[in-house]
This record gives C-alpha cells, structure tokens and sequence, in this order.
C-alpha cells in the first residue's frame, strides 16, 4: 500500500491506505477503487453499492462541479498536482468542501509538496500521498506553523479579523 | 499609518520562522533547488545575477521613520549600505547571501517589515495613490482598502500558486497616481449621490510582453464586498488561467481572449454564489484598520506660509524645487514634499543608508513620521508644514536628494538592467544616466516640461516602458545591448501603450535620439502643449525622421 | 572552449569551475577545449545541490591575449555591475579583470538573443 497521510483532529498520521488506484486502463480490482472522472462517469453506476467505497479521482482541469450530483455516493474524490505549483487543486478542493459540502475524504495526489502543507489543509484536504518521502511527524509540524489565520478558509480556523473582535 | 497588531505581528514572526526552516533545510540538501524556489520566491529572494536579491515589501508605498532607518540598517549591516526602491514600491537589496536571510527576516519582522509574496505566482504588494491621506482629491483613503487586501491575501490557501504573479492597484481619487489600468486588477473609489462608497474595478491590466490596459469589469462595487469581489476574480483566474504557456499565463490573457464582459460575467456568476458574510470584513475591523490611517498632529495653519514665499523670493534654486517637487496638501498650511532620487548622474531609485537615515530623520521631525515610496521610484514626506519645506529643502539638498525634477526629463524609471538582473538583456541604469546628464540644466529641462521616460532592461518592463512617453526597451542583438523606442505611452489618465518608433538602435545613439526627439517637440509643440501631447497631435514621423536621418 | 559556471547556493557569489573546485574568479576557471570533458564537468557539479545553483556552461575565446567569455552577459557576471566600479569581483582588480574588462563585442550569445517584432 502507498503511504498515505491523513489529517484529522489537527494532526497528521500515517495510514494503510485501503483504496487503489486505478488508471483507465486497467481492470478495476475488487475492493474500494479510486478512478478517474471519465471512467466514474462511463461505469460509475455499476460499482456503486456493491459494499465497497468508490473514489474518483479529478484532473487538474476537470471541475469538482462535474461530480455535484454524486458526491453523497462518494467516499472519497482524489485532486491532482500535476506539478506542485499548478494550485488548481486548491481551489478544487475549496469548492468541493465549501460550495458543494462534501464531507468524505479530499485527497492530495500527484506531485503533493510538504511546504504547501498549510495551504491544503485550510482548503479543505484531508489526506496526502506525499511524492518527497516527508514523514507524517514532518506534515503536523508544518501544518502548526503559524499561530493565526488572516481569511476563512475551509477548515473553520476564526480569521484575525473574529480573533480581534474578542479582545 | 496602521501600526501592525500582536496578529500581524505574530505572522511576519512565524513566516521568518518557517523561512528558517525551510532554509536549513535547504542547506542541507532536504529539498532540491527546484522544491525551494517557489518558496525563496515568496519571501521576497531572487537569485541574481551576482548574488542574491532581497525584495522587501513597502505595503501601499508608506513606511514610518523606525522603519525606514532598519531598512538602512539593513542595507549597512547584510549589503553594500544602499538599497533600490522599485516600480511596485518595493525596497531591493542586490547583494544578499542566502545564509543571512533568516536572520535579515527576524529583523526586519521587528519593526513590521517583510518580503512577503513579493515574488511568486500569488498576490503582489498593494500598491496605491502615494498623496493618499494628504491630498484634498481623494474621497476615501485608499491604504485603508489596500491594508484590508493586504490580510486577505496574505497566506491565502487558494491563490498563493496561481497560474502567474497578480497584482494589483489602489486609488481614492480621480486622479490617478497609482497607475491603476497597468495592473492585473486597478481599484479606484468613488462615492454615490448617497455618498456610499463604492470601487470602479478593473483587470486585465498589465505589461511584459503583451501590455494590455485594464477593462472595467464592475462600475461600482459596494466597498463593503471588496474582498468577496476579489476572492471571485481570483477564482475565476486561477481556475482558468492559462497554465501551459508562461508568457500567456496573467489574468490580462485570460480577459483578452474571454473578452472583457464574459470576464466580467464569469465573475459576477462566482460572486453569486459567493458566502459574502463568510469573506467581507465586518465594519468594525474595517473602522479599526480606518483608525490607523487618519493622519494626527496637524497644525492649525494659514493656507499661505510667508517663509516659504520669502524663500522662494530669496533664492532661484528653491523657488525651483518649489515649482516641481512641492505639490498641494489637503491641510491648510503643509505640502507634500518630494524626495528625487534621480541625482543627475545616479542609478535612479538607488537611495544610499545615510540618505535613508537622513530621510528618517526628516520623516520624524518634519512630516508626522511618515514617508512615501512612489512607483516613479522617489520618496516623499507626505504632511510637511510650508514653514518647514526651507529646511526640509536645505537638508535634502545637503545629501543630493533635492534634485527638481520630477515629472521632468531627468526623473527617469529604470529597471536594475543587465548590471543586476538574471532576466534582461541589456542594461537600463547607463542610459538613464547618459540621458539625465545629458539634460542636466535645470533651466532646459523645465523648457521641456512634463516628459516621463521608462527604461526596461528586458520585456518583462518593470521599468514600465510601454507607458512611457518616450519608452526605452533594452534587446540583444547578436550580443550587442541595442534599445528599441516607442513613443505616446502613459500611465497615467490618459493612460495608452506606447508605439514603436523605428528599429532598435545602439546604446551609444539612444541619449543623442532622445535630444533629436527634444529638438523635434520644441520645435513643434503649441501651447502648453506637453511632450506626450505633442507626438500624439503630431503622429511619430517628424520624430522619426528626425532619429533616423543620418542612418542613410 | 567552455567554462562551467553557477551561484554559490549559501551566498549566490558567481563562482566558476575549476578542477572539482569552485573559484571566484574567471581567471582562475577551467577552460574544456573537449564538449565531453565540459559536460561531465557540468554532470558533476549538478550533483552538488548544496554547493553551486542552477550550473551551465557558457562560451569562452581567445580575446587580446587571454580567455574571455564570448557573451557580454557573461563578462558582466564575472566583473560586477558597470554603474558601480567599487562593487563586485571588479573591485579586486587585477589581470584578469583588466582583461575582462577591456574584451568587447560578442558572438550571438546562447539563448538569450530577443528581437522585437512589430505586431
């Protein structure tokens, strides 16, 4: 199994992953599956409540919008990185977690860059499969550096501007 | 001017923190050059052509006097004691070593100084009106609006790897003096028949290898949804910004080829279906930051000082800085004062520690501790009382930074060139200096008049060559720096891009052209006609025959 | 002929090839008259992350007497910025920088010509 991290409860911790992923052209094993949108949208209703959970996995250009309808199926929708500085995914995910409400998984796949630790979990990512070899233990402690927030983002953390209106 | 919170405090705190981190690790060889990059790059670290650059940020172009003396002691202690203020109102330092940025961060994080997102595919320095608070034409401070954008996009989780860098301008008044249809979103306030405050938003803007000028995308935005409109434009660019084409890569493309209403229309769906309570600033954090800008300390002053008319009398030189680097304040009795930093013969924009220092000093005694960065790379004491300007003056002059040109022929935008710059092609700096000496008699210069000249070392223009009214671009011609003029550009109201004159013509004829194009408008203007006026009246032939007539 | 030359990644001085080592000053660069010698020269350096950034070779001549880089961005790299004499490895002087900064004209310099095109 590929190492994957997942976030919860504002740690990260290293995890058996019990999806595969699977690319188009290959058969689809038994188990729960990660797949891409087209092929979600080709055979996606045939492996859908066979008692395994379902992941669909989206390109940099394909919008979390195409899968709206069928989030509430959905355990898990993968975003990609094709390079770490292509931040689509950001915006992916903010969307997916914001205006589409969807609560299972939102993982990080592709070039997955421990410094953008931050960034992601605040749009909403809940799990990584990091491409440098970084350590859960490394993604907590990059995740914990800053003490403030200046924006509401998708994790709930209170903007500088709420914080103020305590003091 | 806003004086930063325990908050803001604590992020430039653990921001220089993280760059330490992120640079040990570095050091030692944790993550490659390629990993590191984007991350040096927004805090502000550009690897040189001789060193490294520190790109530190001025927000809004204002810094108090504490500040502006820990950037000299920057500049003394980590560089070679001077510093170059830049067309986005930036501070750069050309010879930093990678080791000591950690610790240059930590200090500067003490006095609310940082490189943040001053490099990188994110949002840029706010740039905004440098007469905002002290000019009776604004109907809004705009810092205070540019401060609110700052926070908000600081750190952003969704914008800070966008397809390019973002940028972005602010003014208050109609007048415009930041620039504001250059840049990839301009903002200019405006109040309605109700005297609500709204933004005239534009995007679009912006230079490099294809200038476009901004569209109007919204005519009046509630001020109140400022940052609710910006999260939607920013997710329309970062979501369908080209990212396969670095030269195609900036919002001004993506505006382009949507047009200018689809653009808009793309926005306005966004912003629809857009959380605006979750995003907007309540009122009370928008009057807290308000707080920190309204100016305190003014006099109660005549409109007329009899000092400064008696000095103007006494002396031709300072009745000459009077008439081009004294401009008119809100407040009975003070002026805004500004600082050249075109010395006849200087890099232009280069301040040295000392002047820095000296300025400081000036900024505390004379201008209720604040000074201005203009994109124009000057300085200037914004609240100075007219009794003073004398004084002011005599100290300016005392360290080379009285020169009286701005606006004038020798107040010249150059891009650190070739001489610093990994990216260009040729050298700015030279020819700004052989252009400024070669017009150096004050008396000339002011028979020309208003004649604003931009030189880029390459076509990425940060020195803004495509809105100069005369623009200089330095290329390669087969390993020989040759420069390429264009002509009617403007960045200011009667904003437009420059058109290209003639080919490209070697370092050594750019000065003597220049003096041809002179000879050419006083020859031929009307009026008050400005130099600008006159090539577009004119059209550029007579100009062009005039430069290249001895070619044949 | 070829030289190798990077920044130095602690402190972004431009340093030069020479036999393993890095120097300061393009005098003291190693010259490759061999294409293989100088790329496996450039292999090597590559491999050293946390010493030298972003290493290439660049073009060398003989010029008045001693070895210059061809392209004029190259000379400026190895002398120091023109508006400041005082500053950078210039202010050393020197042989080497004397020839350096007498060499002129250059060939078309590798990947960095630009004409401006009329639109």
């Amino acid at each position: 199994m590929p190492t994957l991290i997942r976030w919860r409860d504002g740690a990260a911790e290293a995890v058996d992953d019990p999806f595969t992923d699977v690319a188009d052209d290959v058969a689809i094993p038994q188990g729960d599956v990660i797949i891409s949108l087209a092929r979600f949208q080709a055979e996606g209703a045939g492996l859908l409540g066979h008692g395994r959970q379902l992941g669909v996995r989206l390109a940099a250009d394909e919008a979390p919008e195409a899968l709206a309808y069928d989030l509430p199926c959905l355990h898990l929708v993968a975003l990609t990185f094709p390079k770490f500085r292509d931040g689509r995914a950001f915006s992916a995910a903010s969307v997916l977690r914001g205006r589409l409400g969807f609560t299972g998984e939102v993982r990080a796949v592709g070039e997955v860059f421990l410094e953008q630790a931050k960034f992601m979990i605040r749009c909403g990512f809940d799990a990584f499969v990091p491409g440098d070899g970084t350590t859960a233990e490394q993604w907590t402690a990059a995740a914990h550096r800053f003490r403030h927030v200046y924006q509401r983002a998708q994790d709930g953390a209170a903007p500088a501007f709420v914080e103020r209106e305590g003091v | 001017m806003y004086r930063y919170d325990d908050i803001d405090a604590a992020m430039l705190e653990d921001r220089a923190a993280e760059f330490r981190e992120q640079c040990r690790r570095r050091l030692a060889g944790e993550i490659t050059e390629e990993q590191f990059k984007p991350v040096r790059l927004m805090n502000g670290l550009y690897l040189q052509l001789h060193a490294y650059m520190l790109r530190i940020a001025i927000p809004y172009g204002t810094l108090n006097s504490a500040q502006l003396r820990k950037l000299a002691w920057i500049a003394r202690t980590y560089d070679k004691g001077y510093g170059h203020f830049t067309t986005r109102t930036n501070l750069q330092l050309h010879w930093i070593k990678l080791k000591d940025a950690p610790d240059i961060l930590d200090a500067l994080a003490k006095d609310g100084l940082h490189g943040i997102q001053t490099s990188g595919n994110c949002i840029r320095n706010l740039t905004a009106d440098p007469h905002a608070g002290a000019t009776a034409d604004e109907v809004d401070d705009p810092r205070v609006w540019a401060e609110a954008i700052r926070q908000w996009s600081t750190f952003h989780p969704e914008f800070s790897f966008l397809p390019r860098k973002f940028k972005i301008a602010v003014t208050g008044s109609e007048t415009d003096r930041a620039a504001i249809r250059i840049y990839d979103i301009g903002l200019r306030l405006r109040r309605d028949a109700e005297g609500a405050l709204s933004f005239q938003v534009l995007a679009g803007g912006g230079l490099g290898r294809t200038p476009y000028l901004g569209s109007v995308i919204r005519e009046a935005l509630p001020a109140r949804h400022l940052l609710s409109y910006m999260q939607a434009i920013l997710r329309v660019y970062n979501r369908h910004g080209r990212r396969d084409n670095l030269w195609k890569a900036r919002i001004k493309v993506l505006v382009a080829s949507l047009g200018a209403a689809e653009f808009a229309r793309q926005v306005e769906e966004e912003w629809a279906k857009t959380d605006l309570a979750a995003i907007d600033l309540p009122d009370t954090e928008l009057a807290r930051i308000r707080a920190g800008f309204v100016p305190t300390g003014f006099a109660t002053l005549p409109a007329a000082s009899a000092a400064f008319e008696a000095a103007k009398r006494e002396s031709a030189a300072f009745a000459r800085f009077a008439r081009h680097n004294v401009m008119p304040h809100k407040q009975p009795g003070y002026a805004l004062v500004n600082v050249s930093l075109k010395a006849i013969g200087e890099t232009p924009g280069d301040c040295s520690a000392e002047q820095m220092d000296l300025v400081a000093d000036l900024a505390e005694r004379y201008s209720l501790n604040e000074v201005r960065v203009t994109y124009e790379q000057n300085l200037l004491l914004p609240h100075v009382k007219l009794d003073d300007v004398p004084a002011v003056h005599a100290a300016l002059a005392s360290a080379g930074l009285a020169t009286p040109n701005i606006g004038l022929i020798s107040d010249i935008i150059a891009c650190p060139g070739l001489d610093y710059c990994a990216l260009a092609n040729a050298r700015a700096i030279p020819i700004a200096q052989d252009i400024a000496r070669r017009f150096e008699d004050p008396v000339l210069a002011e028979k020309i008049g208003e004649l604003k000249i931009k030189i880029s070392g390459c076509i990425n223009a940060c020195g803004h060559h495509h809105v100069g009214h005369i623009g200089i671009l330095g290329v390669d011609k087969k390993g020989e720096e040759f420069y390429q003029l264009t002509v009617g550009g403007s960045g200011d109201d009667d904003a437009a891009i420059g058109k290209i004159i003639g080919p490209a013509l070697a370092a050594d004829r750019v000065a003597p052209a220049i003096d041809q194009m002179v000879e050419v408008y006083l020859r031929e203007r009307l009026g008050s006609e400005r130099f600008v006026d006159t090539c577009r009246r004119t059209g550029l032939e007579p100009f062009k025959e005039a430069i290249y007539a001895d070619a044949h | 002929m070829k030289a190798l030359t990077a920044n130095r990644l602690a402190d972004g001085e431009v340093v030069f090839w020479s036999d393993g080592d890095w120097v300061e000053r393009f005098g003291q660069a190693e010259v490759f008259a061999d294409e293989s010698a100088a790329e496996t020269a450039e292999a090597a350096a590559k491999s050293q992350i946390t010493v030298a950034v972003d290493p290439y070779l660049i073009d060398v001549a003989e010029t008045n007497g001693g070895i210059t880089p061809v392209s004029y961005r190259e000379r400026l790299r190895a002398l120091g910025p023109t508006n400041e004499p005082g500053h950078g490895k210039q202010a050393a002087g020197g042989a080497d920088i004397a020839l350096l900064a007498r060499a002129s004209g250059a060939a078309r310099s590798k990947g960095r010509v630009e004409l401006i095109r009329r639109k």
